[in-house]
């Protein structure tokens, strides 16, 4: 498209986006005045958007780790967090821990929680790969996308039939398809006020401190690991092309296998974590957070790990800002927008990433 | 020593390698020539375990290595500069250059291969820390047959090293071969530029439609009438 | 030498049916379980003339029936006491008002004598045909189809066997299936948002036909505008995605599939407002707005969707000089109309398919770059695919919405989308008739075979197993954890994967097709170029 023909559409598409924007909330002369009016909710949306972006961005890594290196798009991706979930809730439920039981046995069940979580996850994603995936390694591209969608909906269905156990789980609650309360077990002290003493205008708690923490902590972990470890760069090789990876003598089923390993880890901790700061969890939220997630992955490059912490953020931030500003119940809306608008105008994503062994 | 018999290869039903008989023995340097199509690259992908051959074994010092998966040839001894280079264009030369010594755990051993490397590409060492996909062509090839080297191979496999290079880094390229031949590096090489490929080896098979339709001492290729017509370009 | 196996198979297959239904089911389904051994058999038959491959299918048309009915006995004495329900229940036969009360042995004396005779018959007739050129067969088999599509819903009706319902919604889906089937079958784009355009074409439909907005149009003509408005909404969806290669396209698609039901959930209070000047026009409030030329809805903002609550009452067809509660509580009136509706859209898409437009579709399907190469322009052939498939969605969404009565954005989800391509994938890519076997599979056991077998297992579970479980979490868990209706989802992403793995081609394939899926097979590990030619 040359220049001129750019300019007309950008300008089409920015007058129907003031156009119709209100309707999906997007008032922009409101939205502008409520932050001039209150800058502070504007900055709480911030870190709401930062605390749940460093969710997405747990969960997007692992969408980015695989598709980099198989080009597949891993459906079932969103829905082994949901599993991580689900299994966080049950050893907790196990330890029959409330907001009231002592720190130290509070601790335990969450160290346990995470442990059990994390292993029961990479270990559910890499078997997905086996039985699955690795069958329809040289079949076309949109065969395996297709089978990871069915993969999804096992899962998903492997969820419901897991939050339909209150005879096992009391935890589990009633209702098999109802959300699922997550006990409240990282209350909610406010970290400025109530610890360090000193006001400020945004609440930010240890709920946001914890999860802003942990992912950090997790996706530095990962980029050390990929960037300096011999199998994390028996990955990247594997990413960047697959026969000379066999040539130098990587086994590259086994390297396959430890990516979706890695990534399940990650999607395991990410359930547990939006479990103890949303407190709640139900059997479809693999599958718009899947999104979600996978949306802030082609935002950041797809394929590129520093592009997926960067694209979850984003996307949380954006989703918090629309949560505030337009209207929740808009909110998936806009964000799958924001996909559709990516992948058509520049499917490389920010970090622009030139994807695939036949790039 | 290297030994090929009668290998079939296939590409679900196109018969690619049609019974394939070839060796290579400690310290020769072999060239295989042929033109576009003839199967070439298929041998060099089946020597290596990246494609399986139907019929037909391969062995190495007499280990076979047919069923073996291409992963753990590498360790046996073989290792691959492939056709279009592959080098990891992400990664930095000298990441590129570990990735070649990958299934070694001597440290030792590794570290005097690197140096050993850099002596014989000094130019890579200039470029240690650049991402292999901005070096030129000629770097590139230097980078892909380096990584081979890391590997410490008691076969050098290589693919099409002259390919998409100006003929002055050509001659170099060849030059380096041969002085690698000279250090004692035993070398397979796959060859579009007949004329470089049979001035540097001692032995030569031609190869056409995945089959071999002559072989023999080098200096006898050079002077066949057919092999002059077809591949060397001389009536 | 008769081989039996594939009338044992098919009559297994069919058996599972009577096994869950019993009852008047033995006659329908040994019907068709006769049938189609009679295909299978004639198909396969060495033998010359009609008359003796007819005669030589007769026996394994029994054989199938046979099975049927055995399934339908072991249903009667077996599966009836075992969920604590006495065989003695009788059966009714209704005509229109009246009821009839049967004895349920008496019923099942006949059904199994007819489904026996019915079976044998068939499956005589439907080999014999295969004996008969081409054009004749082809005769004969629509014409015995459509008998049977006539007869199939007086039968039901009569014998109360309850399906009508469940019929009815396959077939709703069946051509949901034929209008995906343009866009992955014959184009080969993979649209995961296909419930986008139902939604589109409900929607249109109900809008023009409720008292939503207070239009009250007639349907016959709504339902062409639903396929039109379908159409555009195809074009529309379908033109972002064209320089998108497969994986991406797919994602793109089912991005709109999800914004679509959210923006139809949400249009609750629509306010238009030129942005520059603020100067409303749609759903201005006369006191709030500052800048008001109010051209609609002028008292607020406007409830376009009605959201979640949704749009309903939907207007009812009316075919003049009928009465006007004709498409009331009956259902046969439904099931004639979506039956022409299928039987319109099948004609159509055929012409499409053999015309110079299905020729391009397949050429771009096979081989983009080449076939512009040959003229054949990719963009306008992807649109025309995805505004055809749009098409048809946008009829089914209307006959949807006026069939409910209402429509409920939570109806148009991804889950829709999976099923629809699981009917086609099921079926076979490109293949209508493979499409349709899908759609009846799929649907019928989502809509007939799970919520049966929801019954019959809770039925097993209160009067056998439980009386012999004590312990309190086991009882919990058998009746209320195991429900058949509660594991659909499984069941889809069991037939996506287990197709894809094992017979991507579907079940009823074209042989260029099989071909060009298990190529690949073979061509692991050749390089990129060569693959690629293997792969072809």
């Amino acid at each position: 498209m040359r220049i001129g023909q750019r300019v007309l559409l950008a300008s089409v598409g920015i007058y129907l986006l003031l156009f119709f924007g209100p309707l999906a909330g997007f008032d922009l002369f409101r939205v502008i005045g409520e932050i001039a009016n209150k800058p502070s909710t504007l900055l709480q949306q911030l870190l709401i958007g930062l605390a749940n972006g460093s969710l997405l961005a747990l969960i997007a890594l692992g969408y980015t780790l695989v598709y980099g290196i198989i080009e597949l798009v891993n459906f079932a991706h969103g829905d082994v967090y949901m599993l991580g979930a689900f299994m966080s809730l049950t050893v907790i439920g196990a330890f029959n821990v409330d907001k009231g039981s002592s720190p130290a046995i509070k601790a335990t069940a969450i160290v346990v929680a995470f442990l059990s979580a994390v292993v029961f996850t990479a270990g559910v994603n890499a078997l997905i790969e086996r039985v699955a995936y690795r069958r329809l390694r040289n079949a076309p591209r949109l065969a395996v996308l297709i089978s990871a969608i069915g993969m999804s909906f096992i899962v998903q269905n492997v969820g419901l039939f897991w939050g339909s156990l209150r005879a096992f789980f009391p935890i589990m609650g009633v209702n098999s398809a109802a959300p699922k309360a997550f006990p409240d077990l990282i209350g909610r002290i406010d970290v400025f006020k109530d610890i360090l003493h000193i006001d400020v205008p945004i609440a930010f708690n240890t709920k946001d401190l914890l999860v802003i923490v942990m992912a950090s902590v997790l996706m530095i972990g990962l980029r050390l690991f990929v960037q300096y470890t011999k199998l994390g760069k028996a990955m990247r090789a594997t990413a960047e092309n697959r026969d000379a990876a066999k040539i130098m003598g990587i086994d590259v089923d086994r390297v396959i296998s430890f990516t979706f390993l890695l990534g399940g880890a990650l999607a395991g901790a990410a359930g547990l974590l939006v479990g103890l700061y949303n407190n709640t969890a139900v059997f479809t939220m693999g599958f718009t957070a899947g999104l979600r997630a996978f949306t802030a992955a082609v935002v950041g490059g797809i394929g590129n790990i520093t592009g997926a912490m960067l694209g979850g953020m984003l996307i949380g931030i954006l989703a918090a800002f629309s949560d505030q500003y337009f209207s929740s119940r808009w909110t998936n809306a806009w964000v799958f927008a924001v996909l559709v608008m990516v992948m058509v105008f520049r499917p490389t994503g920010l970090l622009g990433e030139s994807v695939g062994q036949k790039a | 020593m290297l030994e090929l018999k009668d290998v079939h290869t296939y590409y679900g039903n196109i018969h690619a390698l049609k019974g394939i008989s070839l060796t290579v023995d400690d310290g020769e340097i072999v060239t295989l020539i042929g033109s576009n199509g003839a199967g070439k690259t298929t041998t060099l992908r089946t020597i290596q375990g990246l494609i399986r051959p139907r019929h037909g074994t391969i062995t190495l010092n007499g280990e076979d290595l047919t069923k073996v998966p291409a992963h753990e040839i590498t360790s046996k001894g073989v290792s691959q500069s492939p056709e279009g280079r592959l080098i990891f264009p992400r990664m930095t030369v000298k990441e590129n250059l570990e990735m070649g010594a990958f299934a070694r755990k001597d440290k030792d051993g590794i570290k005097r291969d690197m140096e050993r490397v850099f002596t014989v590409f000094p130019r890579l060492k200039e470029r240690i820390s650049q991402k292999g996909g901005t070096l030129s062509g000629g770097e590139q090839q230097m980078l892909a047959m380096g990584r081979a080297l890391m590997a410490n191979p008691r076969v050098l496999l290589l693919d099409e090293p002259s390919m998409g290079l100006s003929p002055i880094l050509v001659e170099q390229i060849f030059k380096i071969i041969s002085e690698l031949h000279a250090q004692g590096t035993t070398i397979l090489l796959v060859e579009q530029n007949a004329r470089m490929a049979l001035s540097i080896a001692s032995r030569g098979y031609v190869l056409q439609t995945g089959e071999i339709r002559l072989q023999g001492p080098a200096a006898r290729l050079r002077d066949d009438e057919d092999v002059r017509k077809t591949y060397l370009g001389e009536h | 030498m008769l081989k039996l196996r594939p009338a044992l198979t098919i009559g297994l297959a069919a058996a599972f049916v009577t096994f869950l239904f019993g009852g008047w089911s033995i006659v329908v389904i040994g019907l068709l379980a006769g049938a189609m051994t009679g295909l299978n058999y004639g198909q396969r038959s060495l033998k010359r003339t009609p008359r003796e491959i007819g005669q030589e299918a007769i026996v394994p048309g029994l054989v199938a029936a046979g099975m049927v009915v055995l399934g339908g006995v072991v249903f009667s004495y077996v599966v009836t006491p075992a969920v604590g329900k006495p065989l003695a229940y009788s059966l009714f036969l209704k005509f229109g008002k009246t009821a009839v009360r049967m004895d349920y042995f008496f019923v099942l004396m006949i059904s199994i004598v007819a489904g026996v005779l019915l079976g044998a018959l068939a499956s005589w007739y439907m080999a014999s045909i295969q004996g008969l050129p081409e054009h004749t067969r082809r005769a004969r088999l629509i014409i015995v189809l459509v008998v049977f599509l006539l007869i199939f819903p007086f039968f039901e009706q009569i014998t109360n066997m309850q399906w009508m319902a469940a019929v009815i919604t396959v077939q709703i889906f069946i051509l949901l299936a034929l209008g995906l089937n343009i866009v992955v079958g014959y184009a080969g784009l993979l649209d995961l948002g296909y419930a986008a355009f139902f939604a589109i074409g409900a929607y249109t439909a109900g809008l023009l036909n409720s008292p939503q907005i207070d239009i009250s149009w007639n349907f016959w003509l709504v339902i062409w505008i639903a396929a039109a408005v379908g159409s555009v909404a195809g074009l529309a969806l379908g033109a972002p995605t064209l320089r998108l290669r497969g994986d991406y396209l797919a994602i793109v698609t089912l991005g709109f599939g999800e914004i679509v039901p959210v923006v139809f959930r949400n249009l609750i209070t629509v306010t238009l407002r030129e942005p520059i000047t603020r100067i409303c026009f749609v759903g201005c409030d006369p006191v709030k707005e500052v800048r008001n030329a109010c051209l609609y809805a002028c008292t607020g903002p406007l409830d376009l969707t009605a959201g979640e609550k949704g749009i309903n009452p939907i207007g009812r067809p009316l075919i003049p000089f009928t009465p006007e509660n004709l498409f009331g509580a009956n259902y046969l009136p439904w099931y004639f109309l979506i039956l022409v509706l299928i039987l319109f859209s099948i004609f159509l898409i055929r012409r499409m398919h053999q015309s110079r437009i299905g020729r391009a579709w397949m050429a771009i399907r096979e081989d983009e770059l080449a076939a512009s190469q040959m003229g054949i322009d990719p963009v306008k052939t992807k649109l025309m695919a995805f505004a055809m498939g749009a098409t048809f969605s946008g009829f089914a969404g209307a006959f949807y919405g006026s069939y409910i009565s209402a429509i409920f954005p939570g109806v148009f989800d991804f889950s829709v989308s999976v099923i629809v391509l699981c009917m086609v994938i099921l079926g076979g890519l490109g293949n209508m008739v493979g499409v349709i076997i899908g759609g009846i599979l799929i649907m019928g056991t989502d809509r007939l075979f799970l919520p049966q077998m929801a019954t019959l297992l809770k039925g097993f579970m209160t009067a056998t197993v439980l009386p012999n479980v004590s312990h309190p979490a086991l009882r919990d868990f058998l009746t209320f954890s195991l429900d058949p209706i509660q594991f659909r989802l499984m069941l889809f992403g069991l037939v996506l994967v287990i197709m894809m793995i094992v017979r991507p081609e579907g079940l009823v394939p074209s042989a260029e097709r099989r071909a060009e899926l298990h190529a690949g097979d073979e061509a692991a590990g050749a390089p990129p170029l060569e693959a690629e030619v293997a792969a072809h």
